[in-house]
């Protein structure tokens, strides 16, 4: 009996073994593409030539000279990294400011209209941006704002409130509405308790929120490239176009190395919220 | 401390009727309790009472002064709820704390009142941890130390033991009672569990579908209930009731009888059942309130033991009525214990039956 029962937990063991190796086989085998991809981006920015495109030959910084020398015919990296942050900053302020309004008056105030709005925003969503460019264009020239990163910013965040405001939204719904009587009766006003008590409590919405509108503000590329038309004004995405160029004989090694540059603060930025993501519960007291 | 004074109170969400039209008054530091199944309003009235709901209509007035527009802030008053409301993000000091911030007071000053409430609570020990880093029970009192750390003038309380276990209810219950009685602080308590009505509240308002079907001390509610809702619902095990009876004048004895029985019923019921006008009556008398015996006589029921369900101090007898299926819940003599299907005859206390109108269900008597 002993050893029957021994050979049953073997043979269980066993059989999940093969099929956590088999899952992380077929894992591997998808993601292969996506990981040799990078490999070769880290592996090419830091070589002097590729053999076939594949063999990297000598090790240099070569490619990296864009930090610390002008490329001609190209603007300033810093001053393009600065630009792209002060878009990517200011579509995370402006949508932060703005979704941590109006989901917290999405979820708790019953207002005509409410549920239209609602299903309005998620319509929004779906509606691709590039859609409404001519329209756009006609917008930002009437308000003076082509070929200015305010407009940008305004534009960019103004396409992603919606869908900001829809997640802010389900962080709200999960503060207990007795917290903020309990502020009320404690002797605040609904603003005061929205700011001590609700907002405390929706940390990790904002800071979801925030992250994505970051990463979007960084990574806009079309309207970049429609609206933007001095050089100054660049931010890293036209840069990146800029130097594979329609005319252009592309240098691999210089390409490689500003892409890289450019997804740096997107890899940190996803470290970062992978951790906080599996953690986003909202920390209710047990009932 | 305040006194609070309700007009015809109504609340409507939509076309839904929580609150229609109640009228009660609670004295300077009386607590009262307001009892009801779920659903049936109650909350709602804490609600308005606390300032976070607007009536639709009516008044409520805290001595003499209207309150209807009177924001929460404003009406010094503490509350305890069912869930607590621990603010999540903050420890049992800053919790504590909260309600003293907005009194502009000085740091050593909130201090000293945080560590004196929660000293009074129990509680000093765990004044660095967070809300769900501590016991159900210790919640309880680190919400009721917030809600009296202010000195407060009213107090609300919201079901605040239904979350508690049932040794830790009974303690708490007490205590509660005990407080509320060194602090004289008016206190309305909402519950749906009628032993915590009948054990802590002066007075208790009996809520059925939004309106107050009963007010009144604990004794008045359980010995002359009003409907026989209020006489079901207080009361465990609750009132038992046997349909179809009719009254005869019989020589000069009151007889309420039915095809399987007949009894006797004190003179001094006659004027209140003939003004009724009502002719099939709905008889209902407490579980304690009937003796077991073994033999027929004049005024007693037939009926086998169901079940016996032993309490350990006590045994409730489930009797079964055969003629008509109706099953009834008795206390027995220990001395008394009858076997289970046996037949039995059940005599009710004549002086302790409550008539019912099955209309209206109205008590007649």
């Amino acid at each position: 009996m002993k050893k029957n029962n021994g050979e049953l937990g073997f043979f269980k063991r066993n059989s999940e073994k093969i099929m956590t190796i088999t899952i992380i086989l077929i894992l591997i085998l998808i993601t292969l593409p996506i990981i040799i991809g990078y490999f070769w981006l880290i592996i090419r920015s830091f070589s002097e030539d590729m053999v076939r495109g594949f063999v990297p030959t000598k090790l240099t910084l070569k490619n990296w000279r864009f930090l610390w020398s002008e490329m001609k015919g190209y603007p300033n990296i810093w001053v393009t990294t600065f630009n792209t942050s002060i878009v990517a900053l200011g579509v995370m302020a402006i949508e932060v400011l703005i979704t941590s309004l109006g989901g917290y008056a999405l979820s708790r105030y019953d207002f005509p209209g409410r549920s239209s709005i609602m299903k309005l925003i998620l319509a929004l969503h779906a509606f691709p941006a590039i859609s409404l460019m001519v329209a756009v264009f006609y917008l930002l020239k009437v308000l003076n704002l082509l070929d200015s990163l305010f407009g940008i910013i305004l534009l960019k965040a103004s396409l992603e409130i919606p869908w900001g405001t829809w997640i802010m939204k389900g962080f709200y719904d999960g503060v207990p509405w007795e917290l903020e009587m309990a502020g009320l009766i404690d002797g605040y006003s609904r603003f005061e308790t929205w700011i001590k008590i609700v907002l405390p409590l929706v940390k990790p919405g904002i800071a979801v929120t925030a992250v994505f509108a970051f990463l979007s503000g960084w990574s806009e590329f079309v309207f970049i490239n429609t609206f933007i038309f001095s050089q100054k004004f660049w931010t890293l995405s036209k840069y990146v176009k800029g130097i594979i160029g329609d005319f252009r004989f592309a240098d691999y090694g210089l390409v490689t190395a500003v892409g890289l540059f450019y997804m740096l603060p997107t890899i940190i930025f996803f470290f970062f919220v992978s951790k906080h993501m599996i953690k986003l519960t909202i920390g209710g007291v047990k009932g | 401390m305040p006194s609070i004074r309700v007009k015809n109170l109504k609340k409507y969400f939509g076309k839904v009727k929580a609150v229609d039209g109640i009228n009660f008054e609670a004295e300077d530091g009386e607590f009262i309790a307001l009892l009801g199944p779920s659903g049936c309003g109650k909350t709602t009235t804490l609600l308005m009472l606390a300032g976070i709901y607007k009536p639709t209509d009516g008044e409520i007035f805290f001595d003499d002064k209207l309150v209807n527009n009177v924001p929460p802030k404003y009406r010094k008053i503490g509350m305890v709820f069912q869930n607590y409301a621990l603010y999540p993000h903050m420890n049992v000091f800053e919790n504590i704390a909260f309600p003293l911030k907005t009194l502009k007071l000085s740091r050593e000053k909130i201090r000293e009142k945080v560590l004196e409430i929660a000293n009074r609570m129990f509680i000093s020990e765990i004044l660095e941890r967070k809300p769900t880093q501590i016991s159900g029970g210790q919640q309880q009192r680190v919400a009721l130390a917030r809600a009296l750390v202010k000195e407060p003038e009213i107090l609300l309380f919201d079901e605040p033991l239904s979350n508690l276990d049932a040794n830790l209810r009974m303690l708490m219950r007490a205590e509660i009672k005990r407080l509320q009685s060194e602090l004289g602080i008016t206190s309305v308590y909402v519950t749906h569990d009628q032993a915590e009505a009948m054990t802590m509240a002066s007075r208790i308002a009996v809520f059925n579908f939004g309106k107050i079907v009963q007010y009144g001390t604990p004794d008045e509610i359980y010995d002359k209930p009003s409907n026989m809702f209020v006489a079901s619902f207080i009361g465990n095990p609750p009132m038992n009731f046997l349909k179809g009876f009719s009254v005869k004048s019989v020589n000069s004895e009151l007889h309420i009888f039915r095809d399987d029985v007949e009894l006797i019923l004190p003179l001094k019921m006659k004027k209140g059942i003939f003004e009724s006008g009502v002719e099939k009556f709905i008889l209902g008398f407490r579980p304690e309130d009937c003796e077991i015996e073994f033999e027929s006589s004049s005024n007693s029921i037939p009926g086998t033991v169901y079940v016996l369900e032993p309490l350990g101090r006590d045994i409730i007898i489930n009797v079964k009525i055969e003629s008509t299926g109706e099953m009834v819940k008795v206390f027995a003599d220990k001395s008394k214990i009858p076997e289970r299907d046996q037949t039995i005859h059940l005599v009710p206390k004549i002086e302790k039956i409550h008539l019912f109108d099955p209309e209206s269900e109205l008590t007649i008597i």
